[in-house]
């Protein structure tokens, strides 16, 4: 994307001047044109022609016939790594609540201690966020071995970046009366913390650890693929042992696990918002004859026993992936001697190269998504066809497609069509197109319907309706949302390359398992910057459109 | 001054030689010279941005003067370690505008955390505090007519009422001095006025000495014993309350452009 600075300063003489256009009009076609322009090109790179297209389809469709009759092996030990792959999403979950906690108290703006303290905390915060758990993944288990222990710790590691990030904004919005009031009774940084902040948090915080949570088991689901435990691990083996049948079938379970999970979540957040208002009942705790002791009521006991199970549940995790700190004071050698190797990092052709393709495919794909997904949001929200069986159809296959992990996309299109990146741009298309058509499928459904009724009334047409009334007010939203799905897909891309899809994860694999350390730092880095860039462009495009 | 002092102190709670304090190029407040008697009931009056509230935050220790001597219950903020201002608070009450509270803890919480300074580690939850500050806590409640309230969530305390917390979370630190910023500004008249009586009735049981500021002239009139009033950073009126009347106060609201 290119963004033109002038070459002079505009002389200082502006309030005499007629007042300017908007500016959001220069980001709302700067933006579209980037993408498309990196999706030519994009193309261009990735060799994508309709030949290929036709070619790819006729081998995929004679994969997927080879993997029917789909078979599930043993189900008992395949049961044993589905709950495996909860234990690790749970315990990495709880692992990086426990520690973004202090770190995000010491990334807020209200913190008074130290400046160096809060930069490290910042800067540890973004690049924990930009490395994802896959990457992680493969360093640990060089470090840790093969085994869900690697896997809950690069879980933990991703996660504390995320929610670290959440949770200071969650400390950064509320007001500062309070603090500053129990400040002055002179109590230390940290009573004052947890008697203010962390108390009023408490209700935020807990939602987006749960909602960390769920994203986590999506996440683990995938993390055997490299040997950090849970159900891809057998996946992995089925693939590796050519066996497409059990592969389809572990492919189904995980497909069922991640249902299951999204028909939870919203379950729960239903759940949620009927009873958002029992929070605020006035009595917290019910008196008791002796004034000083706070009785039990119903709001006490949910309290406190959802806190015991949630802490039952992290601990017996902690178990299950044999987390124990003597193995991590063991591994203290190969961890030094990893940091070690790291200096000086290694950043050669073939890692610059890797990072441009990682970064071709995740906008290519995301183009491909944002229109695909758009006529998909179109065609399922009321505005233009009112036909309810084809909107119910089209909600369903979204929810179908995105209980896939696209790293599984990408390892079914690679034994289809081979290693490189058509695979892995042909899996991220897909799993734009399901995020994008969501993400706009909500927008458009949340367009305020009152201007929209009076448009009707002066007897536009539905299509008219729809230019005039509809679409500029959903045009923020499409921006913001192409940008935040490029976000999730370059993450996404940077891992393909672990099964062969195209992009900087095979070299990175590749230096780990060389223990060509140099080479791991050098590909860490670039990703950092090219995650934090993107991130800031976004954020740039964001506040100038919406 | 009168030495009346129900407290160990003797000397003056308060006082303040020669003060002056700018943000940045802003001058808020000079040339101040003030001594508050222990146990008095003094009443600070002006219009708004005059530095009632910079000239109370000052007593506290939350901003250092720029110029001249603070001293507060025998020390000086500008001079104390960041330990040695956290025990100089603890003996020290502060009551906002805003009341300060944690909305969704009981009202009992929110006294208890006035004790935070004698304590050593972080709470979380009424039961995490030992039992004899519950007592007091309790005790406090009483003190201001909120014990039936005690597990209630402050947020759903009238106004009135969340102001009352703050005051008996005040009365949980013991203090010598209560320092009072607007505490009725966000209240109806007859709310503040039942507020302010507490806060004297208080003030006279347990001795501590009041500052506290007011836009109200009538309340002020009612409820000190010295009305000090400031306008645009300067003390332009001083005396005990007996000695002045409202005419004389509404002027220092009016007739800005003599100043």
């Amino acid at each position: 994307m290119s963004v033109s600075t002038p070459v002079r300063p505009a002389p200082v003489t502006s309030e005499a001047r007629e007042p300017r256009p908007p500016r959001a009009a220069v980001a709302t076609w700067l933006i579209p044109l980037g993408y498309v322009a990196v999706a030519l090109f994009g193309t261009w790179w990735i060799a994508i022609d309709l030949a290929a297209l036709r070619d790819g389809a006729s081998d995929i469709s004679r994969l997927l016939a080879r993997m029917v009759p789909v078979t599930f092996g043993l189900v008992p030990a395949l049961l044993g790594l589905v709950l495996e792959t909860l234990w690790i999403a749970l315990a990495g979950t709880g692992i990086a609540a426990l520690v973004s906690l202090p770190l995000a108290a010491a990334a807020s703006r209200d913190f008074t201690g130290p400046k160096p303290v809060q930069w490290l905390a910042r800067g540890l915060i973004v690049v924990t966020r930009a490395v994802p758990s896959l990457v992680f993944a493969i360093v640990f288990v060089r470090i840790f071995g093969l085994g869900p222990f690697a896997g809950a710790l690069a879980i933990a590691f991703h996660s504390v970046g995320m929610i670290a990030k959440m949770m200071t904004d969650v400390f950064e919005e509320l007001t500062p009366a309070p603090r500053e009031s129990i400040d002055a009774v002179g109590s230390s940084r940290l009573q004052s913390f947890v008697a203010t902040t962390l108390s009023r948090a408490m209700p935020s915080v807990s939602s987006l650890v749960l909602y960390r949570l769920d994203i986590n088991i999506r996440a683990s689901a995938v993390l055997g693929l490299v040997g950090a435990g849970g159900i891809g691990v057998a996946l992995q083996t089925a693939i590796g042992s050519l066996n497409y049948h059990l592969a389809a079938g572990i492919i189904v379970v995980i497909a069922v696990l991640l249902l299951a999970l999204e028909l939870i979540s919203f379950l729960s957040q239903r759940a949620v918002a009927e009873h958002a208002h029992d929070g605020t009942v006035a009595e917290l705790y019910r008196r008791t004859p002796d004034p000083t002791r706070p009785g039990w009521n119903r709001g006490r006991a949910l309290r406190t026993g959802s806190a015991v199970v949630f802490a039952g549940a992290l601990l017996f995790a902690l178990t299950q992936v044999r987390f124990d700190p003597g193995r991590l004071s063991r591994s203290w050698q190969s961890t030094l001697d990893l940091l070690a190797g790291f200096v000086p990092p290694v950043i050669d052709p073939a890692v610059v190269t890797g990072i441009f393709e990682s970064l071709v495919m995740a906008l290519t794909a995301t183009t491909v998504g944002v229109v695909a997904g758009l006529v998909i949001a179109v065609l399922s929200s009321p505005h233009l066809i009112r036909f309810a069986p084809l909107s119910a159809l089209l909600r369903i296959l979204v929810v179908l497609i995105r209980s896939v992990p696209d790293v599984i996309y990408a390892l079914v299109f690679v034994a289809a069509l081979g290693l490189g990146p058509f695979a892995g741009f042909l899996a991220l298309s897909i799993s734009c197109t399901a995020l994008a058509a969501k993400f706009f499928t909500d927008s458009l459904e949340n367009v305020d319907p009152a201007p929209l009724r009076a448009l009707e009334a002066t007897g536009a047409s539905r299509l008219q309706v729809f230019v005039s009334g509809v679409w500029p007010r959903f045009v923020p939203s499409l921006i913001g949302n192409s940008l935040f799905t490029s976000d999730l897909a370059l993450r996404e891309s940077a891992v393909l390359g672990i099964v062969g899809a195209g992009g900087v994860g095979f070299v990175l694999q590749e230096s780990v398992a060389t223990l060509d350390y140099g080479t791991t730092a050098g590909v860490l880095i670039c990703l950092v910057v090219v995650v934090v860039a993107l991130e800031a462009v976004a954020r740039w495009a964001r506040k100038k459109v919406i | 001054m009168s030495a009346s002092a129900t407290r160990p102190e003797n000397g003056p709670s308060v006082q303040l030689h020669d003060v002056g304090m700018s943000f940045g190029h802003k001058q808020v407040l000079s040339d101040i010279d003030l001594e508050i008697s222990p146990g008095h009931f003094v009443a600070l009056v002006g219009p708004s941005g005059a530095g009632k509230s910079t000239l109370l935050r000052l007593l506290n220790g939350s901003h250092l003067p720029t110029a001249g001597r603070v001293s507060v219950l025998g020390s000086e903020p500008a001079t104390c370690s960041r330990r040695e201002l956290q025990q100089l608070r603890t003996r020290i009450g502060f009551v906002f505008q805003q009341f300060g509270l944690v909305g969704r803890l009981s009202a009992m919480e929110n006294v208890l955390m006035g004790a935070l300074g004698s304590l050593r580690m972080p709470r979380y939850g009424v039961s995490t505090y030992p039992r004899d500050l519950r007592v007091r806590a309790a005790e406090n409640l009483e003190r201001v007519g909120l014990l039936e309230e005690r597990f209630q969530r402050c947020d759903t305390l009238s106004g009135g009422q969340q102001q009352r917390v703050a005051i008996a979370r005040t009365l949980m630190q013991d203090a010598e001095i209560v320092l009072a910023d607007e505490p009725v500004a966000s209240l109806d008249p007859s709310a503040s006025l039942s507020v302010l009586e507490t806060l004297r009735r208080l003030s006279a049981e347990d001795g501590f000495t009041v500052v506290c500021s007011l836009h109200q002239v009538d309340l002020a009139l009612r409820i000190s014993d010295r009305i000090v009033a400031v306008r645009d950073g300067a003390i332009v009126l001083d005396r005990a309350t007996s000695q002045t009347d409202e005419t004389e106060l509404r002027s220092i609201y009016s007739d800005r452009a003599a100043a």
